[in-house]
C-alpha cells in the first residue's frame, strides 16, 4: 500500500479491475449504472466532478431529518479516509460546492403510503457548482441521499470524493410501497446495536418497513425487543425514532392465538391448561382483556398504519382436548376452525379498534388467491423470500416477481409489496447481517425498480449487486459474498482469479472452489502451510449436515421456518437440495386485510 | 450496557421481555430444560481475570452523568478523557438520559458512584512493547462521613488507565427493575498487570481488502480483550482501485491503535509471499514465468526493500517489524539461468542464498533502528547466523520457543495447531489452553518469550465474516496471554461460563462474535436460545 501510490500497486489494480470488467459485459444498457437499487430512470454522461472540501446541504426545507441524513450521507462516502486534495488546483467548473435540496411537503409523518419519489441532478442545470435533490416528502429525499452516495467514490489517488459519468439526471420511485424486512427478535436477543444496525443497512437498499417481532414463543426463554411498554417504554420508541429518522417504518406482531405460549408464563389463565398450553383459550373472556392491553400500549409505540396479529401455525388440538373449552365451544355451537375464527376475527376487531389495520399470515393461500377476493396482500413466500434458507441463492431472490400470474391491473395493485423475511433459529448478533446481505439487497430491487427495468436475467445484475455488496462491507455492513449459501466464506483470492478468468456465460452460484486448490498452479498466495487443514473441513462439514439430515437427526440445521412443526414435517424440509418433496402446508403468504368480511 | 450481568439468573432479564405481567413471576418459571447456564453473582466476569482481586457483596448504582477527575502528571492526554468517554457511552448505552431535576447535588446523592478519580503518574504517551499496562482498581466506601462511594482508578501510564476502564466497563452491568447502571460485589479491590507484554492478533489484509473502518472495530473490539499489538500484514496486492490503502489510512489506522493502547507492526515479507511486487517490478521476479522467491542476484532487490522500508518507518512507530521469511521454494531460483549462474559463482546453494536474503533483510532493518521479526524457518535454518536481536516467530508447531529462548532469542508463540484462527476446527478450549511457555523451565530464558500472537489469515476470511472467525476464540488466547496461572486456578472451573458471558458482552456491544461451543467456528447458533448457553 504505502509505496504502491506511485509504485506498483496502480499496474497491479489496473489489471484487476480489467478482470472486474469482465463480471459486468453482457449486462444491459444501464451497466456503466452501478446504483443499487436500479433507479426507475437514469441518464448519465461522461465527465467527472469532485466534491469540494466543503461539500454542505443547502435546502428550503430546514429539518433535522434530512441535516442527520446529509450527515450520516457524508460519513458513508469519505468513511474512515483522509481527503486531503489541493481543493485550489482543481478546475472550478469540476467542483461541487453542495448538494440543494428541494422538499415540497412539510409533512414528516411517516405513513405506508408515504410519497418516496425524488429527482436528482449532478450537477444542478441552474447552478452547475450544486448537485440538485427535488422530493415530495422528506422521505423521498433521503431515498435520493442514498443514490447520491452511489454516485460518490473516493479516489486513492487524488484523495478526494469524485462523481463520474456526470451529468446525471435520475428520477425515481419505488415499484411498490410496501418493501419489508422481517427480524425475529424472539429466538435470539438481538442487542439495540445489531438491531440498529440492520436498520442503517437497509436504508441504502432503500427497503422501508421493519418488521419486529414481538414473538412469544413456548420453545425458548430469552428474546424480545418488543417489550411490555410499561416495564420499559423507551426501548421500543427509541428504536422506532432511530428507524423513523432513517425513512423506517417499524411494525410489531403479536401472534395471537398461537405461537404465545410464553404470555401464560405471566397469566396462567390464558393456557387452556397447564400441560396444554396453546393457542390462548379462546373461552376465556380475560384473554381479548391481555390482547386489548397489549394492542393499547402498541398504539403509543407503534403509531404505524398495521399491526401484524400472526395467526400462523395455529393447532387447535388443545381446545378440544381442554373439557372447559370444549364444553364452552358446544354451547356456542363453534367448531374448532370456527372457533379459530372467531379468536382471530375478534383480535382484529380489538386492533381496529386502536386504529391499526391488520397484518395476518395466511397458511395455505397464494398471492392470487387472496387478490382475487379483493384483499391486499404482501408476498413473502418462503421457497424464495425467506432469509434463513441458506440454500436459496440470491438470483433467487432476485426472480421472485410478487406479481406472478396475477395479470388484472386491479388485482394487482392489491398486491402491496413483499417481505423478506430473517427468521431467527440460527441468526444470532454475530450472524444475522452477513444472512441477511446481499440476498435482501435482491429482493430490494425487485420491490423497488419499475419491472422493464429489471434485469431479465440475474446474470445481467450480478456485477452491480457485487458491487453493492463491496460497498455495504465498506460501510461496516457484513455483507457476506455472493458465491455459495447464504452467508458462505469468502472465496480464497486464487480461486476467485481462477473464477473471474472462467466467468464466461455461468448464471448460476459460483462454484465451490474451495476443493480445487490447484486452480492457479502457482501456488501463490498459500501462506504457512494452512490451507491443507482447512479444505477437508468444508467438505466434512457439508456432509456432516447432510448425513444429520439425512439420519433425521434433531434437525438442527435443517433450517426450519417457524417453530411449531410436529417433528414429522421438520424431518421432510429440505436444507440442502435433496430430493423430498416441500411440505404442502407450509407456504407463507401473510395477508393484508382493512376489514376481512369486506371482499 | 451489560444488561444480564446484575441477573442472578438470565432467564428473568428475558422474562422483562418476554412476558407481561412481570410482578407475577417466579423467577424459574419453565426454563428448568433450558437452565444450562445461570448467571452466578459470585463469579467475577471480568475476561480476562485480572492478576489480584478480592470483592465483597454490596451492590451499587452509577450515576448515568459519571464525572472524570484526572490526577498526576499524565491527566493532560486526550486519549485519555477519549478513551473515558468512549467507556462511558458503553456503559451507560442502555439507560435514557441523566434524571431531570434541579438540584444536582439531590441526584448525586441518589446514586452511590458519581466519579471516577484516575491518577496516572508517567507523562509520556509512548508505546513501546512492554508499556507499562499495570493498573489498580478500587472501589471502596468514601471516607469520614460521606455516604458517597469513591472509585479509584491508579496507572503508571495512560496505557495502563485504559485497562482500568475497560476492567471498570465490565464491572457496571444495566439492571432493567430499576433501569440503572449497577455494580455489583462492591467493595472492589483489583490489581492488575499483564502476563505478558507481547498478546497479538495478526489480520491478513492481503488476501481480501479491509475496508479501514473494518480494521478500526477489529482494534476496538482486541481492546475489549485486553489485546494489543496488532499486526495487520497490510502488505500484499491490491484488488480493485478501491481496495487499496493510502498512506494517510495507514498513518489513521495506526493512530487510531494508538488511542487504544494498540501496536501496529507491519510485514514485508521477504524472499518468499511477495510475488505481487513483480507487477509493478517485474525485474524483482527471477523470471516472467517464475515469479517467487525475489530475485536474489540483484541490487535492485535491496534497494528497494531498503527503499520502501525507509519510506514506512516513519509510520509504524512501533519498534518491532516482520520480515517474514516463511514458506520459501527456492525452485525458481535453480532454474533460472542467470540466479543459477549468480549462484554457481558465490559457490552458494540456494539455501545459503536464501540465508543470505534474509540476513541481508534484518541489515537495512535494523539500520532503520527496528527489531526484526522472523518467521521461525530462517531459525531453524540458519539459528546461528540469525542477528541476536531477532525475534523468533513460531508457528509450524509447539517446541520452537524453548529451542530459541535456549539459544538466547526472544520469541512469539503463535503454534498452528492452536493459535491459526483460520483453523476452524480448533476449538475454545484448545486455543484457551496453549501454553507459550510450555517447555521452558528456566525463568530467566521464560522472560525471553515475550508473548504470543493470534493469527487470522485471510484465504476464507472478509468484511463479511471475519469478527465470528476472531472472536470468540481469540479471547481465549487474551485470557492466556493477560492472565498469570495463579490468577486463572481461581477461575478454572469457570472458564466457559465466564467466555459466555464474555461473547454475549462483545455481540451487546456490536460486535459479531460467534457462540463458543460450536464445533466450527463462525458456525451459527444451532437453534434458539440464549445468548449465555450457546
Amino acid at each position: 500500500m504505502v509505496v504502491s501510490e506511485s509504485l506498483f500497486y496502480v499496474v497491479a489494480a489496473a489489471a484487476l479491475v480489467l478482470g472486474n470488467g469482465l463480471a459486468v459485459s453482457g449486462a444491459s444498457e444501464n451497466s456503466k449504472v452501478k446504483v443499487w437499487p436500479m433507479p426507475a430512470s437514469v441518464s448519465y454522461g461522461n465527465a467527472h466532478l469532485y466534491l469540494a472540501g466543503d461539500f454542505g446541504l443547502s435546502s428550503n426545507h430546514d429539518s433535522q431529518i434530512l441535516k442527520d441524513a446529509f450527515d450520516r450521507m457524508l460519513a458513508v462516502i469519505k468513511l474512515d479516509h483522509v481527503i486531503d486534495a489541493n481543493f485550489s488546483a482543481f478546475d472550478r467548473s469540476s467542483l461541487l460546492q453542495g448538494l440543494h435540496i428541494v422538499v415540497s411537503s412539510p409533512n414528516e409523518e411517516l405513513q405506508y403510503g408515504t410519497d418516496e419519489s425524488y429527482k436528482l441532478m449532478v450537477p444542478s442545470p441552474e447552478k452547475p457548482g450544486y448537485a440538485h435533490l427535488e422530493a415530495k416528502t422528506v422521505y423521498g429525499a433521503l431515498h435520493g441521499l442514498q443514490t447520491f452516495s452511489q454516485l460518490c467514490y473516493f479516489s486513492i489517488t487524488r484523495r478526494v470524493l469524485e462523481v463520474h459519468m456526470s451529468p446525471w439526471t435520475i428520477i425515481d420511485q419505488p415499484r411498490f410501497s410496501y418493501r419489508g424486512l422481517l427480524i425475529d427478535t424472539s429466538r435470539h436477543y438481538l442487542p439495540m446495536t445489531v438491531i440498529k444496525k440492520v436498520i442503517d443497512s437497509m436504508s441504502y437498499a432503500k427497503l422501508i418497513h421493519n418488521l419486529s417481532l414481538s414473538r412469544y414463543l413456548h420453545t425458548l426463554n430469552c428474546g424480545m425487543v418488543l417489550i411490555h411498554p410499561q416495564s420499559d417504554i423507551q426501548r421500543p420508541m427509541q428504536l422506532k425514532f432511530y428507524a423513523q429518522k432513517r425513512g423506517i417504518s417499524v411494525l410489531a406482531e403479536i401472534d395471537v392465538p398461537g405461537h404465545a405460549l410464553s404470555w401464560g408464563v405471566g397469566y396462567p389463565s390464558l393456557w387452556p391448561s397447564k400441560n396444554c398450553q396453546q393457542p390462548l383459550d379462546v373461552s376465556n373472556e380475560f384473554t381479548f382483556k391481555v390482547i386489548d392491553g397489549i394492542l393499547s400500549d402498541f398504539s403509543k409505540i407503534f403509531n404505524f398504519k398495521f399491526v401484524h396479529l400472526g395467526g400462523d401455525e395455529v393447532n387447535t388440538t388443545c381446545w378440544t382436548t381442554t373439557p372447559r373449552i370444549s364444553k364452552w365451544l358446544k354451547r356456542h355451537r363453534m367448531n374448532e376452525s370456527q372457533a379459530y375464527e372467531y379468536f382471530v376475527l375478534r383480535a382484529q376487531n380489538i386492533a381496529l379498534s386502536h386504529g391499526y389495520e391488520i397484518v395476518n399470515w395466511l397458511g395455505v393461500g397464494v398471492a392470487q388467491r387472496v387478490v382475487e377476493s379483493g384483499l391486499r396482500c404482501i408476498v413473502s413466500n418462503q421457497d424464495r423470500w425467506y432469509l434463513d434458507h441458506l440454500d436459496t441463492p440470491w438470483q433467487e431472490f432476485y426472480i421472485n416477481e410478487p406479481l406472478t400470474n396475477i395479470t388484472n391491473s386491479k388485482q394487482q395493485k392489491l398486491v402491496i409489496g413483499g417481505e423478506v423475511c430473517m427468521w431467527g433459529e440460527t441468526a444470532d448478533g454475530s450472524d444475522i447481517e452477513q444472512t441477511i446481505w446481499p440476498r435482501a439487497a435482491a429482493a430490494a430491487e425487485r420491490l423497488w425498480t419499475p419491472f422493464d427495468k429489471l434485469a431479465k436475467n440475474p446474470r445481467e445484475a450480478t456485477g452491480r449487486l457485487a458491487t453493492f455488496r463491496c460497498l455495504l462491507n465498506q460501510r461496516g455492513i457484513a455483507a457476506a459474498p455472493l458465491a455459495g449459501s447464504g452467508r458462505a466464506a469468502p472465496l480464497d483470492p486464487v480461486a476467485t482469479d481462477h473464477f473471474k478468468a472462467n466467468l464466461g456465460g455461468s448464471d448460476t452460484i459460483l462454484p465451490d472452489l474451495r476443493h480445487t486448490r490447484n486452480v492457479s498452479g502457482s501456488g501463490v498466495g498459500y501462506g504457512q502451510g494452512r490451507t491443507s487443514t482447512l479444505e477437508p473441513l468444508f467438505r466434512e462439514r457439508e456432509s456432516w449436515k447432510l448425513s444429520q439430515l439425512l439420519a433425521g437427526e434433531e434437525g438442527r440445521s435443517t433450517a426450519r421456518h417457524r417453530s411449531g412443526l410436529p417433528p414429522a414435517v421438520e424431518k421432510k424440509l429440505p436444507y440442502l437440495k435433496i430430493n423430498l418433496a416441500p411440505p404442502p402446508t407450509r407456504i407463507h403468504h401473510p395477508i393484508l386485510t382493512t376489514n376481512p368480511r369486506i371482499t | 450496557m451489560l444488561h444480564l450481568c446484575e441477573k442472578p439468573h438470565f432467564g428473568c432479564s428475558c422474562l422483562m421481555f418476554l412476558v407481561w405481567g412481570f410482578q407475577l413471576l417466579g423467577l424459574n418459571h419453565g426454563f428448568g430444560v433450558n437452565s444450562g447456564f445461570h448467571l452466578n453473582r459470585s463469579l467475577t466476569y471480568i475476561w480476562p481475570l485480572p492478576y489480584e482481586l478480592t470483592s465483597g457483596n454490596e451492590t451499587l448504582t452509577v450515576n448515568p452523568a459519571l464525572s472524570l477527575s484526572i490526577i498526576g502528571r499524565g491527566g493532560n492526554f486526550k486519549i485519555l478523557r477519549e478513551g473515558f468517554r468512549r467507556y462511558k457511552k458503553i456503559i451507560f448505552s442502555f439507560t435514557y438520559g441523566v434524571p431531570v431535576s434541579k438540584n444536582s447535588r439531590r441526584i448525586r446523592s441518589i446514586f452511590d458512584i458519581s466519579e471516577l478519580r484516575i491518577i496516572v503518574n508517567s507523562d509520556s504517551d509512548e508505546l513501546k512493547l512492554g508499556v507499562d499496562e499495570s493498573y489498580t482498581l478500587f472501589i471502596q466506601k468514601g471516607e469520614g462521613k460521606s455516604i458517597a462511594w469513591e472509585t479509584t482508578i491508579e496507572a503508571s501510564t495512560i496505557y495502563g488507565a485504559l485497562r482500568a476502564l475497560e476492567t471498570f466497563s465490565q464491572l457496571c452491568a444495566f439492571d432493567y427493575t430499576s433501569k440503572s447502571v449497577q455494580i455489583f460485589r462492591a467493595p472492589w479491590y483489583i490489581k492488575d498487570k499483564p502476563r505478558f507484554a507481547y498478546r497479538g492478533l495478526l489480520l491478513d489484509t492481503s488476501r481480501h481488502h479491509f475496508p479501514v473502518d473494518v480494521i478500526k472495530s477489529i482494534m476496538e473490539s482486541m481492546s475489549y480483550a485486553k489485546l494489543v499489538p496488532s499486526y495487520p500484514k497490510l502488505w500484499n496486492g491490491a484488488y480493485s482501485k478501491w481496495e487499496r490503502y493510502t498512506v494517510e489510512d495507514v498513518r489513521q489506522i495506526v493512530r487510531f491503535a494508538k488511542t487504544r493502547g494498540i501496536h501496529v507492526m507491519a510485514e514485508v515479507d521477504v524472499p518468499g509471499h511477495a510475488e505481487s511486487w513483480g507487477a509493478g517490478y517485474p525485474d524483482l521476479w527471477p523470471h516472467t514465468s517464475c515469479r517467487e522467491p525475489l530475485d536474489v542476484t540483484k541490487n535492485f532487490t535491496f534497494e528497494l526493500i531498503s527503499g520502501i522500508l525507509s519510506e514506512i518507518r516513519n509510520i509504524f512507530p512501533f519498534e518491532l517489524f516482520h520480515l517474514g521469511g516463511d514458506e520459501v521454494n527456492t525452485d525458481c531460483w535453480n532454474k533460472t539461468p542467470h540466479v543459477k549462474q549468480w549462484l554457481d559463482d558465490k559457490k552458494m546453494e540456494p539455501k545459503d542464498a536464501y540465508k543470505y536474503f534474509v540476513l541481508k533483510a534484518q541489515e537495512i532493518a535494523i539500520s532503520k533502528s527496528w527489531t526484526p521479526v522472523n518467521w521461525e524457518e530462517t531459525f531453524n535454518a540458519f539459528a546461528k547466523s540469525l542477528n541476536p536481536r531477532t525475534v523468533v516467530h513460531n508457528w509450524l508447531g509447539p517446541g520452537v520457543c524453548p529451542k530459541a529462548v535456549a539459544k538466547g532469542f526472544k520469541c512469539i508463540f503463535s503454534n498452528q495447531r492452536v493459535w491459526y484462527l483460520d483453523h476452524l476446527d480448533v476449538s475454545w478450549e484448545e486455543v484457551y489452553h496453549a501454553e507459550p511457555l510450555e517447555g521452558i523451565s528456566n525463568e530467566s530464558k521464560k522472560e525471553l518469550v515475550i508473548g504470543g500472537e493470534v493469527c487470522m489469515w485471510g484465504e476464507t476470511v472478509d468484511t463479511s465474516n471475519v469478527q465470528q472467525t476472531i472472536w470468540p476464540r481469540a479471547a481465549a488466547a487474551a485470557e492466556r496471554l493477560w492472565s498469570t496461572e495463579k490468577a486463572l486456578s481461581a477461575g478454572n472451573d469457570t472458564i466457559l461460563h465466564r467466555l459466555h458471558y464474555f461473547r454475549c458482552l462483545l455481540n451487546r456491544r456490536g460486535v459479531q462474535a460467534s457462540p463458543v461451543e460450536n464445533y466450527y467456528a463462525r458456525q451459527d447458533p444451532g437453534g434458539p436460545g440464549s445468548c449465555y448457553w450457546q
